[in-house]
């Protein structure tokens, strides 16, 4: 054996305590954050918040402006918006999650495929996404509503999902194709990993923090979607209360003045919506913040 | 059973597409063999397709043609590879040349140690796998305190002490190593080959050593390859062909070691090859006992 050079076994490393660093919220949006705790606490808890059955409809106070024992004012049906706002927050923050965990799951799943397919492979299912996401949203929603039948929670989260991965898939497929022939990941198909295994473990740590933006925005856009269905009369009935199915009663609360039922509602789904978008635009601006420091 | 062949590689032949019409021949007929508990150096400048043997003996490459037979199987026999897929994935293990890429960075230690047994379904014998990792780390040198970092904030040596780490957690019965040591510096370049010389000792396990530093070849391998152009030149014992070389490429390499005296340095004669391709055809002829030379066109030298 070499005697000029020695195994090197273990040094000891003087360890040194660093003090805690100060002002680490600095630049976060605190504000919105807290905001958006409030009104997804609220909606989570609703029963400790409101202040009346939701679904009661008292028909002697239909259309009551807001005083003091209606706070929001009712509506038409008689109904108490203060208890419905959160009550039907509930519905919308889960069809905003709900339809996301679906959109991103397929995105992920086909965006993953497609990167680690061969070319031609590659090519004709990034061709089927260009062809979904040129087709409207709007109407595939529609449509695919038709053929599911009466809306309810589960069937608007699905369609909302089904209709909103193609940005995704299309951000993972290029991180997957720069990542797929990346040193680790050819290691771990020597050692016997299979297309799941590589994707959850190599693959989907290192593009997770690109879609994290898509993915906060895609809440935002499905809770959006809900509102706009519903609105229209093709999302939630009138009796499950949501934020949507609640401005849905706004063209005729227009004709009788009864502004409460249209702002109120309106506000809350807005400042959720805006709250939301900073969250998102914080995520992107910490991620490229942290790619520069690597 | 010392003389047992564990890798046999035959006529190995493979083609890189460049254009359509265009390719590179980046490994042209080569073959050796590998004895079970040998080191086998291959040598030679870069884009001589050494790294390209590496990855072709690891079924990451599919050779254009030739065979490379591992404990009696064709690897490269795409239903002979799946009968034996799990035999083959446990008992070879490939270190790659840059340890900054070949770990992925949002793992930590003792996840990146214990993927391979994760993979391969085997209970770990120190009980859990952090343990195992623990050991692992132990093994090649490494504070037990490195187990949560991630490989960002470990130094080069250090990261490529885990990865020899990850390919010793299996037990390799063959080590491939493609250029383990080209991406670090000469003392911790020393302490990595002083620590497979070890191990190997302790493991016993067959290594194929890929590098372009003569004197790390002559220092750690038992016989040593040196490739030339996609060719195999010539294969010979470490000191039978340090002390005699026969081929005009190997001769070059050899006089290009430089020596640390000045006054020797200075009057060190390089020997001049023609740098041009090789003439196609030709065998490799055995001129002394386990010394072959490549005899270009049949013409004796």
């Amino acid at each position: 054996m070499n005697e000029r050079f020695e195994l090197v076994g273990i040094r000891p490393q003087p360890v040194l305590i660093l003090p805690d660093k100060a002002g680490r919220h600095q630049g976060r949006p605190v504000f919105s954050m807290a905001v958006l705790a409030v009104i997804v606490l609220g909606c989570l808890f609703c029963e400790l918040v409101i202040t009346r059955d939701p679904a009661y409809m008292d028909l002697q106070n239909s259309a009551a402006a807001p005083c003091r024992e209606f706070l929001f004012g009712t509506d038409s049906m008689g109904r108490d918006i203060f208890s419905m706002i959160w009550y039907g927050g509930r519905v919308s923050l889960l069809i905003g999650v709900l339809s996301t965990l679906i959109s991103t799951a397929i995105a992920i799943v086909f965006g993953a495929a497609s990167g680690c397919a061969p070319a031609w492979l590659d090519g004709l299912m990034m061709r089927l996404t260009e062809i979904l996401l040129s087709v409207p949203g709007l109407l595939v929603v529609v449509l695919l509503q038709a053929v599911l039948g009466k809306a309810n929670v589960l069937t608007l989260s699905l369609v909302i999902g089904i209709t909103s991965w193609t940005s995704i898939a299309k951000i993972v497929r290029t991180e997957v194709r720069q990542l797929r022939s990346s040193e680790y990941v050819v290691a771990s198909k020597c050692m016997g990993g299979g297309f799941f295994h590589i994707l959850w473990t190599h693959l989907a740590p290192n593009f997770v923090s690109s879609i994290m933006f898509m993915v906060v925005m895609n809440v935002r856009s499905a809770i959006a979607a809900e509102s706009t269905l519903s609105f229209m009369g093709i999302g939630l009935p009138l009796d499950i209360i949501s934020w949507g199915s609640m401005l849905s009663l706004a063209e005729r609360a227009l004709l009788t003045g009864a502004w409460w039922m249209i702002v109120i509602p309106g506000a809350f789904l807005v400042v959720t919506l805006l709250c939301i978008t900073s969250l998102g635009n914080d995520l992107r601006k910490n991620i490229n913040r942290k790619q520069s420091s690597l | 059973m010392p003389d047992e062949i564990l890798l046999d590689v035959q006529r190995l032949t493979h083609v890189f597409p460049l254009t359509k019409k265009t390719a590179v021949k980046a490994v042209d007929d080569v073959s050796f063999q590998l004895r079970r508990g040998e080191i086998f150096g291959l040598v030679g400048e870069s884009g001589s397709g050494k790294s390209t043997v590496a990855r072709c003996v690891m079924n990451i490459c599919k050779p254009r043609s030739g065979h490379i037979f591992y404990q009696g199987i064709d690897t490269c026999d795409p239903a002979a590879f799946r009968a034996n897929r799990r035999m083959l994935q446990r008992t070879r293990q490939l270190i790659f040349q840059d340890s900054g890429s070949s770990l992925n960075q949002r793992m930590k230690v003792c996840d990146i140690i214990a993927e391979p047994m994760k993979l391969q379904r085997i209970t770990p014998p120190r009980g859990s796998y952090r343990a195992e990792a623990m050991f692992q780390m132990h093994y090649v040198g490494l504070d037990a305190g490195y187990l949560d970092k991630y490989p960002t904030s470990l130094s080069g040596g250090q990261r490529q002490r885990v990865a020899i780490a990850r390919a010793l957690a299996m037990e390799p019965a063959l080590l491939v190593a493609d250029e383990p040591v080209s991406s670090l510096d000469v003392s911790i370049q020393a302490q990595i080959v002083n620590l497979f010389k070890h191990l190997q000792k302790e493991h016993g396990f067959t290594f194929l050593f890929i590098a372009h530093d003569l004197a790390m070849v002559e220092f750690l391998c038992d016989r040593v390859g040196v490739m030339y152009r996609g060719r195999l030149v010539e294969a010979a014992p470490t000191v039978e062909l340090f002390a005699n070389p026969l081929h005009g490429y190997t001769q070059a390499l050899l006089s290009a070691i430089p020596i640390p005296d000045p006054r020797r340095e200075r009057a060190r004669r390089l020997a001049g090859f023609h740098g041009g391709e090789l003439p196609a055809g030709g065998e490799l002829t055995e001129v002394r006992p386990g010394h072959y030379v490549l005899r270009e066109g049949g013409s004796a030298r």
